[in-house]
């Protein structure tokens, strides 16, 4: 049961009555800015926000809860994990602050308490308590125009196509999330192109945690074989000073005493 | 006149205040590194204990021990000390500052208190100062810095009190208030290196007494061997 | 005698750095990453990633390649740099481990690893190799200190046995997580230039790092020599630097070949900054040391072995700050430059690692001859300093009152140079507030965001006119003034402004009252013994005004607003029956219908930058 959030930017009217939603939900504080923030208006206090582009487009920027999420595969303790709702949660009983994840996202969305001692990841962990009771997002459901929704991936992807058919001159005939980098649970129709909302505007369908498991399945390869080699060099050597040294000296044992 | 203040009560008083606190920690761990030294190397290695802490609060609290010879001089000093220490800790207007930078602070002084205490160290000074000079084994004793510390101890107090108890104009009170905090900066920074480091290494010395300044009673033999004036009265 | 003068400054120096990074330090600990550094969302890896991490593991190769290469490669030659590379190996990790501290959030979680796993991460894997490896290393370099002490002897000859398995062991650790630390960064292709992201950029660190490690070798051979004056292995340095060289060469076939095989091989020539930076650091990283180390006549010139290794370990340095985040500028957007204080505690740490060293040398079977050093001579003669001719005590307490002294002075000059307006504002902006424009329709836009507000002023006007007019927000009348505007006081977008200026009132150039005249004589100075405003500005408040005010202090621009509009706005949308949306965010921001939203960017000038919204969550003033 893979669940999503449906964005369609063509019916956001950027009332931010979802922002207002998240921060009530999650008890975030006030906000101002601060140097170290994104000028994207998501914080540590912040776990969504509207973007507002040109001739009247809001976009509404998020986590997008990528089915193979790049920032859980960094997490040296697995602070972050993906629930088998879909949702890619924090614990931060188990964070130590390496900020790795927030290197890794290739959407930039963790955010840091850096004003604070004890800081934490932060970000939106799509309303887990509420989906995990069978209700949806608090961003969803203050969605006055129905511009955000939620459901079940399957159903929101045909919802998406459904919608990109019945009005192909009005969308852009992709729905931004169905594959890229393996796919998110955040998807999104538009009239624009949205490749601003990640790093690069085609970040391909390969979920990035598979560029790092070649190089990690290589590890135990790479453990044993340097061994094997250096233990085999070394017995070369060994034999053939031994070898050599036969009629003269006894060789060295090896400690430098 | 605004911006040296600001730069004596800011960046400056960090920089002294950290020098005395941690210029005072230096100069007690180098002298314990010294005591243990002494007692490393030393060949009778016990040390009355009971005797050296006695002896350390008989001194701290000289009640007993001094009020015997001297005291005029003895009850001076410790109305001194007495004022030297709370005044400036807890003193209304220096803790309001910690408050308002560090968001917490201690009791304070009722105001009352603060006035009498600063009149009466001023006094006590100018009465230590006095008796130094008439009492003639310590002025013999005496070097330029111990009639020089009391004075220089005494500028904080006497400008401190110019700006918190008497009606000055706008002008005077920067300049005093300015006057106030260099000399306390420089005092700060002259405590740990001069003889004023008493005021943490007073509780060692008992102890330096008995571990480094002690003879075994066959030392006088030892000492006249060694100089091969063996017998000769020491 | 001018043997430890050397010694000696440069311990003081060393010292000094420690005094300021313990300034430094303190304040990191207290106040948080954004206090101190200049780390951002943006930007999370700084400095203490790039240089005390990436750059200090890499740099303590040393340890492991002169093991590989006497131990098993059985190169007796190099017999001289085991025991110095093996320490350096093991005080650069425990530094890597200390940098790491520094840098993490939460840095008492730094034993999680141990018990979360998370085998896909490569940092999970890394952290496990630095932890094993450091244990290993301690275990190889025990036996020189334990050559002290007699009573240990069983342990000794004990370590001795597994020498060979604990090397080997070190070689098989060393080569995961140096290879690993490239591995870091293939999860970021999105962020990495392509000119240092490849798919074999674990071998590629691996390779360089072994590189390193013969040159880090050579630097603290030459290094050390010179600290305490003594001939150094000019021809092994050679010899060392020749395999060096050749290691080099496969690292950079490495870095071109894959440059090459993935097609970009003319990005180098294009002139970018990106291109450039990498020209620079192939040439002092790889091409010119590897034409140093390999021509016989240079390769065994004192002089040029300096520049070589100094070279490659700069160079490499280099190369994991630019993998570390320097080369991710185009990405990112976000120009870093590491604060000074970011600078401090990576030279601290450094210091810290040096100092010990030098300790090690001093007092242990490092060196087959030991350097002679007063500070560890016990009937070396008392030091008397040169001014005063007084006794400075023992030599080593002459010594330990030196370095404490240059220590306690450097840590009061740091902390005094802590800003600490960084630190109170906790990275808040301080955004002065602009008067709103229009007429009739004022636009509401303190930081001239364009996000802001068309707020009616004369419908408003009109609204309350039966009740106390202008007074129903107008709240205060400053002197010279009449129903004052809300930016007149509330005069920063998110901060408190302290309304009541105190130095200007008791300022020679401002109203010069002497104490007296406000603070009541006999009493503390504070604000309640002092006279109140009104006192003097007698018509200040404005009559029958339902805001009260209670402080000295105006709440930000926003609180201040939100204050005002939301609680009125609440009340009358219970009142109102016709009108229950006045209380929600959207009626006055952005309006419920794009025609409205497109009205309010026709009151603003050119967009700057889109800042965060800051929500009506209303903040009483204290």
């Amino acid at each position: 049961m893979s669940l999503a959030i449906l964005t369609d930017v063509t019916k956001c009217i950027g009332c931010l009555e979802c922002v207002a939603a998240c921060k009530k939900e999650n008890n975030l504080n006030m906000d101002v800015p601060r140097e170290w923030q994104k000028m994207d208006g998501l914080s540590a206090r912040n776990w969504t926000s509207v973007l507002h582009k040109p001739d009247n487009h809001n976009i509404r920027k998020q986590c997008r809860h990528c089915l193979e999420p790049a920032c859980a595969s960094a997490c040296p303790v697995g602070a972050l994990h993906t629930t088998p709702e879909g949702a890619v949660v924090y614990d931060n009983s188990k964070c130590l602050g390496c900020r790795y994840c927030m290197m890794a996202c290739p959407y930039g969305i963790p955010r840091y308490d850096w004003d604070e001692s004890v800081p934490y990841v932060r970000k939106c962990i799509l309303c887990y308590d509420r989906i995990k009771e069978g209700k949806q997002p608090a961003c969803t459901e203050a969605c006055p125009t129905q511009a955000t929704i939620f459901g079940k991936r399957e159903d929101l992807i045909k919802v998406a196509h459904q919608r990109i058919k019945e009005n192909p001159d009005l969308y852009i005939n992709k729905v931004w999330g169905e594959h890229e980098i393996g796919g998110t649970s955040v998807l999104y129709i538009s009239d624009i192109d949205l490749g601003f909302l990640s790093y690069q505007p085609e970040l391909g369908t390969k979920a990035l945690p598979r560029t790092t498991a070649p190089a990690m399945n290589a590890v135990p390869f790479a453990f044993v074989g340097m061994g094997a080699v250096m233990y085999g060099i070394n017995w070369v050597i060994k034999r053939r000073m031994n070898n050599g040294q036969e009629t003269g000296k006894e060789g060295n044992d090896g400690t430098d005493e | 006149m605004e911006q040296l203040l600001a730069f004596s009560k800011g960046p400056l008083f960090r920089l002294t205040f950290a020098v005395m606190v941690l210029g005072l920690a230096r100069v007690l761990i180098l002298d314990l590194l010294e005591i243990f030294r002494a007692y490393y190397r030393a060949g009778d290695k016990t040390v009355p204990w009971g005797q050296v802490i006695t002896r350390s609060i008989e001194w701290l609290v000289p009640v007993r021990l001094v009020f015997k010879r001297r005291p005029v001089y003895s009850l001076f000093s410790m109305l001194f000390h007495v004022g030297l220490l709370l005044v400036p800790i807890f003193l209304y207007a220096h803790v309001q500052l910690w408050r308002d930078d560090l968001g917490f602070g201690i009791p304070t002084l009722p105001y009352a208190w603060a006035y009498g205490l600063t009149v009466l160290t001023i006094f006590a000074a100018a009465a230590l100062i006095i008796g130094r000079i008439l009492n003639r084994t310590s002025s013999f004793l005496s070097r330029k810095q111990d009639y020089l510390w009391p004075i220089v101890l005494l500028i904080p107090f006497v400008t401190g009190f110019v700006c918190a108890h008497m009606g000055v104009s706008a002008s005077a009170y920067r300049f005093f208030m300015l006057m106030h905090v260099l000399s306390a900066e420089l005092i700060f920074v002259l405590i740990p290196f001069t003889k004023i480091a008493h005021c943490v290494l007073m509780p060692l010395s008992q102890v330096v007494a008995n571990v480094a300044w002690k003879f075994p009673p066959e030392t006088d033999d030892k000492v006249c061997t060694t100089l091969n004036k063996k017998g000769a009265p020491v | 005698m001018v043997q430890m003068n050397r010694v000696q400054a440069v311990k003081t120096v060393l010292w000094s750095i420690l005094g300021l990074t313990a300034a430094v330090g303190l304040t990191r600990f207290i106040f948080g990453l954004g206090a101190t550094t200049n780390l951002s969302d943006a930007t999370p890896w700084g400095l203490w990633i790039g240089f005390d991490v990436l750059s200090g593991v890499a740099l303590a190769a040393g340890g492991f390649v002169i093991t590989a290469l006497f131990y098993v490669m059985r190169r007796e030659e190099f017999h001289d740099f085991v025991k110095p590379a093996v320490l350096t190996a093991f005080l650069g990790y425990i530094a890597v481990v200390v940098g790491l501290l520094f840098d993490l959030g939460l840095p008492w979680n730094i034993w999680h690893m141990i018990i979360f796993w998370n085998p896909h991460s490569p940092l999970f894997e890394v952290g496990w190799c630095v932890m094993l490896y450091t244990t290993v290393l301690l275990l190889e370099f025990s036996p020189v200190p334990l050559e002290e002490f007699s009573r240990y002897a069983k342990i000794r000859t004990f370590l001795m046995k597994f020498r060979f398995p604990l090397i080997l062991l070190g070689i098989m650790l060393s080569t995961l997580h140096q290879s690993s630390l490239g591995s870091l960064f293939l999860i970021m292709p999105f962020k990495l230039h392509p000119l240092w992201y490849s798919n074999i950029l674990p071998v590629q660190f691996f390779v360089s790092a072994v590189a390193l490690g013969f040159m880090m070798v050579i630097f603290e051979s030459l290094v050390s020599h010179w600290l305490y004056i003594k001939d150094s292995e000019t021809e092994r340095i050679a010899k060392l630097g020749f395999i060096a060289a050749w290691v080099l060469f496969v690292y950079f076939l490495l870095r071109i070949g894959d440059i090459a095989f993935s097609g970009e091989l003319g990005m180098i020539f294009t002139g970018t900054w990106e291109a450039n930076l990498f020209i620079v650091e192939m040439l002092i990283s790889v091409i010119l040391p590897f034409i140093i180390f390999v021509v016989p006549r240079l390769r065994y010139n004192r002089k040029l072995q300096w520049v070589g290794s100094i070279m490659v370990v700069f160079g490499m340095v280099f190369n994991r700050i630019n993998v570390g985040g320097l080369t991710m500028i185009r990405a990112t957007g976000d120009i870093y430059l590491p604060s000074w204080m970011e600078i401090i505690v990576s030279m601290g740490v450094v210091s810290g690692a040096v100092l010990v060293f030098m300790f090690a040398i001093e007092k242990f079977h490092i060196w087959e001859e030991r350097p002679r050093h007063p500070e560890s001579n016990p009937y070396a003669p008392a030091a008397f300093d040169r001014s005063s001719g007084a006794w400075l005590g023992s030599p080593l307490l002459a010594a330990s009152t030196r370095y404490s002294l240059a220590f306690v002075f450097a840590f009061a000059v740091g902390f005094a140079l802590i800003p600490d307006n960084k630190i109170h504002s906790e990275g808040m902006d301080d955004i002065p507030v602009t008067r709103a424009r229009g007429a009739d329709t004022l636009f509401v836009d303190g930081n001239l965001n364009n996000f802001g507000v068309a707020f009616d002023h004369k419908k408003h006007e009109e609204l309350t006119r039966e009740g106390q007019a202008c007074a129903t927000c107008h709240h205060m009348n400053i002197p010279l003034d009449k129903n004052s505007g809300c930016w007149e006081c509330h005069k920063k977008m998110f901060t408190v402004t302290d309304v009541f200026n105190h130095d200007w009132h008791a300022s020679a150039g401002g109203a010069a009252i002497a104490c007296d005249e406000c603070h009541t004589p006999g009493q503390q100075r504070r604000a309640e013994s002092a006279k109140n405003c009104e006192d003097c500005h007698r018509d200040l408040r404005v009559e029958n005004t339902p805001i009260e005010v209670k402080a000295y202090l105006a709440p930000s621009y926003t609180d201040a607003l939100h204050d005002i509009c939301v609680a009125c706005h609440l009340k009358k949308a219970v009142e109102l029956a016709d009108k229950p949306d006045l209380g929600l965010c959207p009626t006055c921001h952005g309006g419920e219908t794009p025609e409205n939203r497109r009205e309010l960017y026709k009151y603003g000038q050119a967009a700057r930058s889109l800042k965060p919204v800051v929500l009506p969550q209303v903040k009483k003033p204290e």
